[in-house]
């Protein structure tokens, strides 16, 4: 068997049709559906909820990458992407005369580097230790954050934070009009879904995987585990800042209350709900929650509750998820398909 | 000890000189320089006892949760709602019974029995699974934290101490020393702190005991280290769980009424209490009750201390004690290498 | 496909050049745990391209021996050079860098990737993409290494199966593939042949002896047949310590040795 022949058979499955050739028809669907959206939905749909569920979807996502790939379940996301939407409103023009007011060129590619800079030091300090300590230590940091930034009027101007952060008239666009922001909030979703898709399969993401199921042998493989660790937080923060940004655009503000402890557990629970092991999980979950979210008057009012009860429906839906579904909502599907397709196999096997 | 000397002869050297000038700057009367530079003596001694009486509360909640973590490994992130659920089951009795003291037991055996009920049939059914059972306990406090919020509300709730505790006590520390008339005034400080310092004092020294001098210490210390060979003992494991678990749970109830008692109850409390038992732990070592003494007396002082002297970056103090911890001794100062 | 793999196709993996000098160096290798010492005052030199076993009954401190040698344990005392180099202290992975491999005496894979992905995993450990988040392309070179590797033992066939599918053997032959990836200069294998059949263990030879000659290697095992027959010197250990030196034929007419291992029931 020569060596051509081999490399038939290893790209054979892979290669054969083309990458566009291969994503299945449902995709299609929901691109489709997705793209076309502005043409019934409203400004409140395209701005409060696909926005916010896009950009809660890709700070989920970071998630979702350590978790999931690398076995890091990191309670940080959400600060490493506040720390890219407070640089936003630092460095940029805001309402706060804190604000240095620099040019959007100088501002968004520093909110990344700086937000990566602290995922990565953050990151190096987590995996440090293993297992289920990542997430004590991860919490613990994002704390410190918050507490923090309340604190610092310096820099981070306290308790108040900023407020008239816009996004810049790029193009003579207005960002935040809702149909440019659902675009615009789309667009660096599916970007950041596709980059996370693609990586799964680079010898990056590969490692990152062995390093999640077996470091050791990884060590022995020529692996720097501490070092793929550290870099996958840093990897990660590119997704949560990317959202991070996004948010202080959404709310055209940002405050130490954006990136609290609630938040860093909503960004938890919004990947864990959707599911930690696909990269769709947490676009799922965050629809999830924000639906839940942005309709809790209505559906407590249905049992009679008032509105006030959102967090409690939220942690009871948590709690049902994990006691019952680990893998998320994904999971069910994926268990409801597979009784479908044996009901549907046995009534092809009965029916001749 | 003389091991520790001759193996460091400069580390034990600058412990011993670290030791001496703070003893000095605890009891000598301060010289009007160090006044100038840093203010009255009054103000680094509140600062210094607020901090060990804050880490004599952080110790009472963070050594349950160093207990259940040591023996179960289970990191139950609704241990702050246990406080916080104590400090309000705390203050509705008192207020009932018009008696503090009653609220301690009853509040004991309420908080126990929640963590028991947390054990049996959640956390048991889990066993093994590290990272579940964390969520479980994650979306338990965000329920906890809105039935409470729900019951008691938004307001802040403050249990007044007994009429016996109210008033300063004076402590033999010299505060200042007049130089006209020589007459020498004595600190003084609250008498309720220096009770709850006391008794965390005896809580700790007593969890000492029966761990390290009891039957009973030996069978959860051995689980601690092998939790294998406990189960292969034959040992009723289970029960030895429930028993830790309620306890760990009680403990953290009756720091809710300390909590309650010399600072206040209001929703987000208990995200602050699990924060600063994390963070105890994470310094002291995890599964380490001297470790959680420790690290509560580590992070009690430098809170105070640095709000005291910085209060913007007091905050910042805490973190990079834990930073420091986390870069050069990952498994906590007291904590057992894995 | 189990024909035996022609030298000229197995001189291509790995073209580490063989330094001056041993090409592993022990020196009073010493590791305890706690008051308990698994391996003491171990001193051992083997030659670029050696081939030696280690021998012992269990608990003699072999797979120890194993673990300080790549760095999973750091002995307590004593020195380790690779090719001249002071390692004692490296982590795993710079030896492993240095071309330092071994197989793991209970397969230790990834069950849940494919035979290829594991191979290619093997193969970018010891190349410069290790951090590349470019997917590899068809004619990706570290693919092409991979693809040779999965030839060299035997596994063409179940290439893209995934690992946790394969059988028991299978998985073993897939163990040494992974040590062989990259530019090994010198391999550890623990117990290669456990659980292996008559026939899986000729075709194990015929790995092993096809091996290129720049490669040294030890080898812990306890059938003596495949021992033997593939290693040209033999360390005996016993009780953590070195028992004897010598040619595989001596070991083998030893009779203390005969006392100690061959007639405890092992062989």
């Amino acid at each position: 068997m020569s060596v051509a022949d081999n490399l038939q058979r290893l790209t054979g499955p892979y290669e054969q049709r083309s990458w566009l050739q291969r994503i299945p028809a449902a995709w299609w669907a929901v691109a489709v559906i997705l793209l076309f959206m502005p043409v019934v939905a409203n400004d409140f749909w395209l701005f409060q909820v696909m926005g916010w569920t896009f950009i809660l979807g890709m700070i989920g996502l970071s998630l979702m990458f350590l978790a999931g790939y690398g076995g890091m379940v990191s309670l940080l996301q959400m600060t490493v992407a506040g720390v890219a939407g407070y640089m936003v409103a630092i460095l940029g023009p805001s309402g706060a005369n804190v604000s240095l007011g620099l040019a959007w060129w100088v501002v968004i590619p520093a909110a990344f580097l700086i937000a990566a800079i602290f995922a990565t030091i953050s990151g190096a300090l987590a995996v440090r230790t293993d297992g289920i300590y990542t997430i004590m230590i991860t919490l613990a940091i994002a704390a410190a954050f918050f507490y923090f930034t309340r604190q610092n009027y310096s820099i981070f101007n306290g308790y108040s934070g900023f407020n008239l952060v816009l996004p810049p008239k790029l193009f003579g666009v207005n960002w935040r009009d809702p149909m440019a922001f659902y675009y615009l909030s789309l667009a660096c979703a599916t970007l950041c879904y596709g980059a996370v898709v693609y990586i799964s399969r680079s010898p990056f993401g590969l490692a990152l995987q062995g390093v999640r199921d077996n470091p050791r042998r990884m060590a022995a493989l020529g692996f720097n585990v501490t070092a793929h660790r550290v870099a996958a937080y840093a990897l990660a923060s590119i997704f949560a800042s990317t959202g991070g940004i996004l948010l202080v655009w959404q709310n055209a503000q940002i405050a130490p209350g954006t990136i609290g402890i609630s938040a860093a557990i909503d960004v938890l629970v919004v990947a864990v709900v959707g599911g930690l092991r696909r990269p769709l999980g947490p676009f799922i979950g965050a629809l999830i929650y924000v639906l839940l979210q942005v309709f809790s008057a209505d559906i407590l009012g249905l049992f009679g509750f008032s509105a006030d009860r959102f967090k409690l429906i939220i942690g009871i839906g948590f709690l049902a998820i994990v006691l019952f579904s680990p893998d998320g909502v994904l999971a069910l599907w994926d268990r409801w398909r597979a009784r479908v397709d044996a009901r549907k196999a046995a009534e092809t096997r009965g029916a001749p | 000890m003389d091991k520790f000397i001759a193996r460091y002869p400069i580390w034990s050297l600058i412990i011993v000189v670290v030791v001496a000038v703070f003893l000095w700057l605890v009891f000598a009367p301060w010289p009007p320089e160090l006044v100038a530079s840093w203010g009255r003596k009054q103000i680094f001694l509140n600062g210094l006892l607020g901090g060990i009486t804050l880490g004599a509360l952080y110790f009472l909640v963070a050594a349950g949760f160093t207990l259940i973590f040591g023996l179960m490994r289970v990191v139950n992130l609704a241990h702050g709602s246990l406080f916080l659920i104590g400090g309000y089951v705390g203050y509705e009795v008192a207020i009932a019974s018009d008696s503090w003291l009653l609220a301690f037991p009853v509040v004991f055996v309420v908080v126990a029995l929640i963590g028991v009920l947390m054990q049996h049939f959640i956390f048991s059914k889990m066993e093994g699974e590290e990272l579940r059972q964390t969520l479980v306990s994650i979306g338990l406090s965000i329920v906890f934290a809105d039935l409470m919020l729900w019951w008691w509300g938004g307001q802040s709730y403050t249990i007044l101490a007994p009429q016996f505790l109210q008033g300063p006590v004076q402590l033999p520390i010299v505060n200042t020393v007049n130089e006209a008339t020589g007459v020498t005034t004595w600190l003084r400080y609250p008498a309720v702190r220096v009770w709850i310092l006391a008794a965390a004092i005896v809580i700790g020294v007593a969890m000492w005991l029966v761990l390290n001098r009891t039957a009973l210490g030996m069978l959860i210390r051995a689980g601690v280290d092998d939790r294998e060979m406990l189960a292969a003992s034959g040992v009723r494991i289970k029960l030895l769980f429930l028993a830790v678990f309620a306890f760990g749970a009680g403990l953290a109830g009756v720091a809710g009424i300390v909590g309650a008692t010399f600072q206040s109850l209001s929703p987000g409390e208990d995200t602050r209490f699990l924060l600063s038992s994390l963070v105890v732990v994470i310094v002291g070592g995890m599964g380490s009750i001297a470790g959680a003494a420790l690290g509560a007396l580590i992070i009690g002082v430098a809170e105070q201390m640095g709000f005291v002297y910085a209060p913007t970056y007091s905050i910042v103090f805490t973190f990079l004690i834990m930073a420091a911890v986390l870069a050069f001794r990952p498994q906590g100062l007291l904590g057992a290498r894995r | 496909m189990n024909a035996p793999v022609a030298p000229a196709r197995m001189n291509q993996i790995g073209a580490g050049q063989a330094g001056s000098g041993n090409a592993l160096e022990l020196r009073g290798i010493t590791k305890m745990f706690g008051a308990l010492a698994a391996i003491s005052d171990v001193t051992l030199s083997v030659r670029p391209g050696e081939r030696r076993a280690v021998l012992g009954s269990n608990g003699a401190g072999k797979t120890t021996l194993f673990n300080c040698i790549t760095g999973d344990f750091l002995p307590t005392a004593g020195l380790i050079r690779f090719f001249g180099e002071d390692v004692t202290v490296f982590p795993p992975h710079e030896r492993i860098r240095r071309g330092l491999r071994r197989t793991y005496q209970i397969s230790s894979l990834f069950a849940g990737l494919s035979v290829i992905d594991n191979v290619y995993l093997a193969c970018v450990g010891v190349s410069r993409n290790r951090f590349s988040l470019i997917r590899p392309r068809p004619d990706d070179a570290l693919m092409h290494a991979a693809n040779m590797l999965v030839d060299a033992v035997h596994l063409t066939a179940e290439k893209n199966r995934l690992v946790g599918e394969l059988a028991y053997g299978q998985q073993r032959q897939l163990e040494i593939a992974l040590a062989l990836s990259g530019a090994p200069r010198f391999v550890l294998f623990d117990e290669p042949a456990a659980g292996l059949s008559p026939t899986e263990r000729t075709d194990l030879i015929h790995i092993l002896t096809a091996l290129p000659n720049h490669i040294g290697y030890i080898i812990i095992e306890h059938d003596m047949d495949v021992a033997l027959r593939v290693v040209e010197s033999v360390t005996m250990m016993h009780n953590g310590r070195i028992f004897k030196e010598g040619r595989p034929e001596d070991i083998e007419d030893d009779p203390e040795v005969q006392e100690l291992y061959l007639g405890g029931g092992h062989g």
